[in-house]
Order: structure tokens, then sequence, then C-alpha cells
């Protein structure tokens, strides 16, 4: 298992839930001011991102170590990543987006270079 | 009718939660420092820290050093088991028992002899022995403490944590149906209100882990399912337990051949591992197991480390010790039902995980553990406020509070207690692993005793306190006491030793933020308490009280329930 697959599969996967986050109602006012709510067409892509990202964080655990240990290898990673963003949105739900974006920089990079590398 | 339901569901995931809860506590605790148990073991021998960090050695070659050195050190003996280094161990280990004649002391007359083992760490580069460690259980302690708990029969000990683990169960899918929120409050977590935050931190924790909380529940119970369910197999293989159990644990002890007493030359190890390794696809050598060595009947059982799957069904072959001709081989093109046993099995004792999922594994169970602490304090804190308006309070609660504090204080203290004493205890003391036992449960005893009969705020400070300075103080023992420190470890990069310190400062560091915390919500709740010491049950409503509460101060005092003195 390589970092850059770790990597890949961390950052996917708290962008992906930091995405899921802001298209809940609550998380997207806590971020953006009382009162305020997505469009439904942000929501749809806030979900979309979201699903993408776990998928991507799904095929990053796949490829790092094989099917059977990748499964478990992805839930621990949802599981770690989903306690981060807990902290994130009740603590600094302002950084939200920041860290939605921080994260799928990283994950895009890392997976175009996993993807060259292969 | 749904309603109904969910009530009932609401009052089994209660009740079946807190009554084993403290154990459940005990067992994750425990099971969940299991995952770095060779890590515990190798802090815990400070004679290590300076062995050899790798080998350039093949385990072909690491195989022949040992043999050697068995052969010198081991004359006569029976049997010899061999576990050749590997990813997470550079050095040889072997253990053997002690023949009979050569043992000092005659058993006295009408005891049956306890059979005495003798082991060796050997360093594969020079195959001399190292320093022999000081003796101590390590992390096996910890181990073999979330299934056989200690002072009482193995058997007993399997059959209690397997009624809670039951429970746990019936908690967990309970607790699902209760939550009527799952994804709705899924990163909901809202900090400094009271009862609502101890039922979002147990949410939080308890649904993020979902799947490793079913995962480590179920296949713990797997773990164990013949002894609590032996009539399948029982019937199938008509009685002939050691049939059954040699199919179901491919790399287990095989009952040996009598000895010939014919003595005859055992042939080098090393082919025969390179011979194994080869045929498993060049998946590693866990152990070899020599038996009659030097005899015509020896035998010699090559068991895998299987690194690739999630099974912990692990491949071996069983060679003619003289001959080097292969006999049997077991473990591989298991069928379905040996399978998912080994995939089951095997998730639950997590070998497979490289270090990355090994941590992974170990915050999971981290988050397991927070949340029965959690479901534990709840209960508490939702059933004071029936008191809060100036009851007197009851004795459930009183034991719960108590209990409470000896289970979620007092057990980190206690496991603190014990590196302490493994380091403080001279090396050279006879009878050393068991009084280091000893002073984990003395410890953990007197904060029990303490917890009970004191569970006030006050309490859970101290020993959180205590807790937290002995953890966060052991990278600063580790050198002191003859082990190689931070400054050393992070440079060399020896995780493994790094690792350890590293991740008992973070803990002691949580525990100091819990006291730290608690003392900060009583200096901020006094004036509050003063301001509405008027009306006493909005007091309550607008403050409810966290963690613990003294329960007889606040009996005495109905009126400040926080039990501060004004």
């Amino acid at each position: 298992m390589s970092p850059l697959h770790i990597t890949l599969a961390l950052s996917s996967c708290v962008a992906a839930f930091a995405s899921l986050g802001l298209a809940m109602d609550r998380h997207y006012e806590d971020s953006y001011g009382r009162g305020k709510e997505p469009a439904a067409r942000t929501r749809q892509a806030f979900r979309l991102i979201g699903t993408a990202g776990l998928l991507l964080s799904l095929w990053a655990c796949v490829a790092a170590v094989g099917a059977s240990q990748g499964w478990v290898f992805w839930f621990g990673v949802m599981t770690v990543s989903a306690l981060a963003v807990v902290l994130l949105l009740s603590y600094a739900p302002r950084r939200t987006m920041r860290v939605l974006q921080g994260g799928a920089a990283l994950a895009l990079a890392s997976g175009a270079w996993a993807a060259l590398a292969r | 009718m749904k309603e109904g339901f969910r009530q009932s569901m609401a009052w089994l995931h209660t009740w079946s939660g807190l009554l084993v809860g403290w154990i459940l506590f005990l067992i994750f605790a425990a099971g969940t420092s299991a995952y770095f148990r060779e890590e515990i073991s190798l802090w815990m021998k400070p004679e290590l820290h300076q062995a050899p960090q790798a080998t350039s050695l093949s385990q072909a070659q690491a195989a022949d050093v040992a043999q050697q050195f068995m052969q010198t050190h081991a004359q006569g003996s029976n049997r010899w088991t061999i576990t050749l280094p590997g990813e997470r161990e550079p050095v040889i280990s072997a253990f053997w028992p002690v023949p009979q004649a050569q043992q000092a002391t005659p058993a006295p007359a009408g005891e049956r002899r306890r059979q005495r083992f003798e082991n060796a760490t050997i360093d594969p580069a020079t195959g001399e022995r190292i320093a022999a460690p000081r003796q101590t259980r390590g992390g096996d302690f910890f181990y073999r403490l979330h299934f056989d708990l200690h002072y009482m029969p193995a058997l007993w000990a399997r059959w209690i944590v397997g009624f809670c683990a039951m429970f746990m169960l019936v908690a967990i899918v309970s607790g699902i149906v209760t939550h009527k929120r799952i994804f709705k409050d899924f990163f909901t977590f809202r900090p400094k209100k009271g009862q609502r935050s101890w039922l979002d931190a147990h949410n939080a924790t308890a649904v993020l882990a979902l799947p490793y909380h079913l995962m480590i529940t179920y296949t713990g119970l797997v773990t164990l399912m013949f002894m609590y369910m032996p009539w399948g197999p029982q019937l199938a293989y008509k009685g002939d337990q050691q049939a059954f159990f040699s199919e179901v644990f491919p790399n287990g002890s095989r009952a040996s051949l009598k000895p010939s007493g014919t003595p005859a030359p055992l042939v080098p190890l090393s082919g025969l591992v390179k011979q194994a390794s080869d045929a498993w696809d060049g998946q590693p050598v866990l152990r070899v197991t020599v038996s009659n060595p030097g005899d015509a009947n020896a035998t010699i059982a090559v068991s895998q480390d299987n690194t690739r799957g999630v099974s912990s069904k692990q491949a071996s072959m069983l060679f003619n010790g003289t001959t080097g001709e292969l006999l049997e081989r077991r473990g591989e093109a298991l069928a379905p039902a040996a399978e998912t046993h080994g995939v089951l099995y095997g998730l639950h004792i997590g070998r497979f995980a490289n270090p990355f999922v090994r941590w992974l594994f170990f915050l999971s169970g981290l988050a397991g553990t927070v949340m029965v602490a959690t479901g534990l304090l709840l209960w508490a804190v939702k059933e004071r406020q029936k008191f809060a308006k100036g009851g007197r309070i009851g004795f459930g609660l009183r034991l719960v509070d108590g209990l409470n504090v000896a289970a979620v204080a007092g057990l980190p203290l206690a496991m603190a207690v014990f590196f302490w004493a493994n380091r403080l205890i001279p090396a050279s003391t006879a009878e050393r692993s068991p009084l280091e036992i000893t002073c984990f449960f003395a410890a953990w005893g007197v904060a029990a005793v303490a917890g009970i009969a004191w569970p006030a705020r006050r309490m859970w400070q101290i020993q959180l306190a205590i807790g937290g300075l002995l953890f966060a103080l052991l990278p600063v023992l580790n050198p002191l006491t003859g082990g190689a420190g931070l400054w050393t470890t992070i440079p060399q990069a020896r995780w493994a030793i790094a690792g350890f310190d590293l991740t008992v400062l973070l803990l002691g560091l949580a525990l100091l933020a819990c006291a730290w915390w608690i003392g900060k919500r009583k200096a901020a709740r006094q004036p509050a308490a003063r301001a509405t010491a008027a009306a006493p049950s909005r007091s309550a409503n607008a403050s409810p009280p966290a963690a613990t509460e003294p329960g007889l101060v606040t009996a005495r005092n109905p009126l400040n329930p926080s039990g501060a003195t004004p």
C-alpha cells in the first residue's frame, strides 16, 4: 500500500463527507450563516460530489490492497474521515468549504498521479 | 404502534447496554490495545530496544541460524517452536519445553509437575541470544484480559464475555432501531449542551464506526463459537474433536509421534522453509515447529504468515524431519464454510492489517470504547434529571455513578500503572510478571473502591488526572529505565517503539483534557447555580447535570445541583 493511495483514500473521503454535510440544511446554515439555504442545484451538486468522492475513495482502497482487504480499509477510512468531519462541522463550520476544496484538490492531484504511475 | 415498538427498543437498548456496559468497556479497551500487542510487548522489554531493526538474511537463512542455536541450547527437548523474522519482528524467537531430567528441583511428591518452558530471542545476524529480556506478559496480558478476564477459570470468563458480547449485539441492533435520525444527525455534534452533547457523542461514535462495531461484536462471538455451540461439529465429527480442530485451525499444533529412541540427524530447516514459501506463491513463513528433533520420528511443521487475504486460515505443511519428505498440506483450497469462518475470525484479530489499516482498526476500537463510556454516562445523566428537583438520589444511580468512575476513569489509570510497574519493578525480581499484573489489579481495585465510595465530580477529576499524568509521562520514563527514548527512536524511524510513546502521550493528554474540562465546567457552573438557586427547577433545565454529580451532596443541598459549595 503506497502513501499515495492512503492520501487519495483519505482526502477524497474527507472531501466527500464535507460535501455531504454541506448538502444538509443545518450544516449549511452553520457554515454560511443563519437562514441561508443551499439552492436546489447547489444541494444536488454537493450530493453528487459526495457520492463521487466516496466512490473514488473506495477505488483507492481496492487498488491499494485488493478487493478483500480493500473493503475493510474503506470502512475504516470512512469512519475516521466522518469523525473528522463531525469535529470540523461542530467546531469550525466556516472552514468546511475550504476543507472540501483542499481535500478535493489533494484527491485530484494524488488520483492523477496514481493514474499516471500505473 | 410504531412508537410503541420504538419505545420498547429504547428500553431494550438502555438496559442491555447498561447491565454489561462496564465489562464491555474493559473488553473494548483491552481488545483495542491488542491490535498493538507486539508493539506493547516490545516496549515492555526495554532490553530489546537496541536489538537489530531489520535483518538482511532471508527467512531460510534465519531458519538455519535458529536450528544451530537450538541444537546447542535446546538439547533433549522434544519440541522446538521457532518464529522466524517477519515484517513486524526483526528477530528470531523460540521456545521449547525443558526436559524433565534437566530441571533443577524434583517435583514435590504427589504433585503433577508443571511443564517448564524456556524461551530465547535470537539475533539472526550473530546467531546469539539477545540479552534475555525481563519477564513480562507484555501486550499479551491485555489480549488475554479481553476474553479470559483474570482470577477465574478461562472457561467461565469466556462464557461471561460471550454473554456480554451477545448483549452488545442486542444493544447495537436495538440502538439502530431507536435512533430515528441516523442520517439527519449523521454529522451532528452539539457541544456544551449537557445531555444533548452526551447523546450526540454517543451517537457519533456509534454510527460513524457502526460497521466496525457490528463486525467486531459478531466476529468476537465467532472466535469462540465452537465453545458456545459445539453441537454441530460434535455430531458431524462423531466426537472426534481433534480431527475437527485440525481442519478449522490448519496451523494449529498437531499430535506428534512418539519418539522412536533411535537418534537421527535433522534435515536443514532452510530447504523446507524455502520449499513451503515457494509452494505458497512466495508468502512468508511464520513459524516452524520441530517435534522430536534428533530422533528418527522427527516431524517439522511449517506454517504460513498470510499477508494477502483477510482470512485467519494460514496454511501449513508437515515434513518428515529426517528425510525432508512432504507428508501433508493443510489449509489450502478450503471449503466455503471454513473459508467464511477464516474470514470472520481474521477480521476480528486483524492480523492481516498493514500498519495503516491497523491504525484504522485501533481508532475504530477507541471510538467503540468512547461509545460504551458515553452510553454509561448518558444513563447517569438522564437518571439524575429525575432527582434534579430535589429528590433523594437513589441507590441505583449512586451505584451506576460509582461503577462509571471505576470503569471509565479507573481502568485507564490501572493500565498506566501496569506500564509503570513494568519499568519500576527490578528486572531480576522473581515471579515478576504476576507482580506486574497484581499492580494493575491493585491500582484498579483502589480506584474502583474510591470511585464507588465517593462518586463525585472531584473523584473523576482526580482519577482522570492521575491516569493522564501517568500515561503522558511514560515517554519520559522509557529512556530513564533503559528503553530507547523518542529522540533516538524517531530519527532512526523505529516506529514500533516511537509509536507506543506517542500514542500514550496523546492518550495521557486526552485524559488530562477531560480532567481539566470537568474542572472548567464546575467552575463555570458555580455562579450559575447560585444565580438560579431561587428557581431550582429552572436551573436544572437550563444546565442539565453533566458527567457526574456528587450524589450525597446533591441530596443534602437540593438547591445546588452542581454540588459546589457557594
